[in-house]
């Protein structure tokens, strides 16, 4: 996959999670999609992944996917965003998040994530990362 | 100049080396003079100077770490590494934390860190969960 499609296929992603639109993103894994995360260090598939995404929708009003900073490299790329969540309760929280994605033939076969449990409570002081550099 | 993906490699082990064996003068070395080092868990950016001056009370925490599983993938002008820091406390508790940091780099120095890691894990890594959670439950 060259750079751009690599860029579009992350963008396609986050964006479809944004809409809480799990149909796109069950297009966007391969079959044999594996996700890691730091915070339990253990692997789900496909619909494991897509049914903690539906949870965890449910519990907030809107979540969106910020401040994008895109890197592609041979078989994937990494993204360093900031997740910016509205609860239901109107309470704000932001956390920064880094992903790393390998993707094959227009699809996502691995995501490895790197969140911080510690920024999940909501923050008065919460602010975004940009190193300058467009996505 | 452009530095090639066998170039970003070597200076992202040459990184993770000069850090594990505690080689502050060779990381003074990779630093750029303008490096910024990010932590998402502190959510501020260090100078290299700053961070550099802050290792040694950092390396008097921990017997021994180690970087290893290092999974490395390089993109124009930087790299992405992920790795598991393995560390062994003064008490001899043994420790992980999985990391992935983004280094952007530029004429063979590393100019920018951006390191992601959870500060849920840092009771397990110090060995301290038992003893806080006794602490949390005699209050």
């Amino acid at each position: 996959m060259t750079d751009t499609e690599l860029r579009e296929l992350c963008h396609r992603f986050f964006d479809a999670i944004e809409r809480s639109d799990y149909d796109a993103v069950a297009q966007l894994y391969a079959p044999e999609f594996r996700m890691w995360v730091n915070l339990t260090d253990t692997e789900s598939s496909a619909e494991e992944n897509l049914a903690v995404l539906r949870d965890g929708a449910r519990l907030h009003r809107r979540r969106t996917y910020d401040d994008r900073i895109i890197d592609t490299f041979e078989r994937g790329f990494v993204v360093q965003y900031s997740v910016n969540v509205v609860t239901h309760s109107g309470a704000r929280t932001s956390l920064c998040a880094c992903v790393v994605a390998q993707c094959r033939n227009g699809r996502i076969t691995r995501i490895d994530e790197y969140l911080d449990a510690g920024k999940f409570a909501p923050r008065a002081d919460a602010r975004t990362r940009s190193r300058g550099k467009s996505a | 100049m452009n530095m090639s993906d066998g170039e970003i490699r070597e200076l992202c082990n040459r990184f993770f080396d000069a850090y594990q064996d505690r080689h502050v003068d060779e990381l003074a070395d990779i630093y750029a003079p303008d490096c910024i080092v990010w932590h998402n868990v502190f959510g501020r950016e260090t100078t290299g100077t700053d961070n550099l001056a802050a290792l040694p009370a950092s390396y008097q925490g921990q017997r021994r770490r180690t970087y290893n599983d290092r999974i490395i993938n390089t993109f124009d002008g930087g790299f992405v590494i992920q790795y598991t820091l393995h560390g062994v406390q003064h008490s001899g508790h043994q420790g992980a934390l999985w990391i992935c940091i983004v280094g952007l780099c530029k004429d063979g120095k590393i100019t920018r860190i951006d390191e992601y890691m959870d500060s849920g894990k840092f009771p397990a890594w110090r060995g301290r969960g038992k003893s806080d959670a006794m602490e949390e439950k005699a209050r």
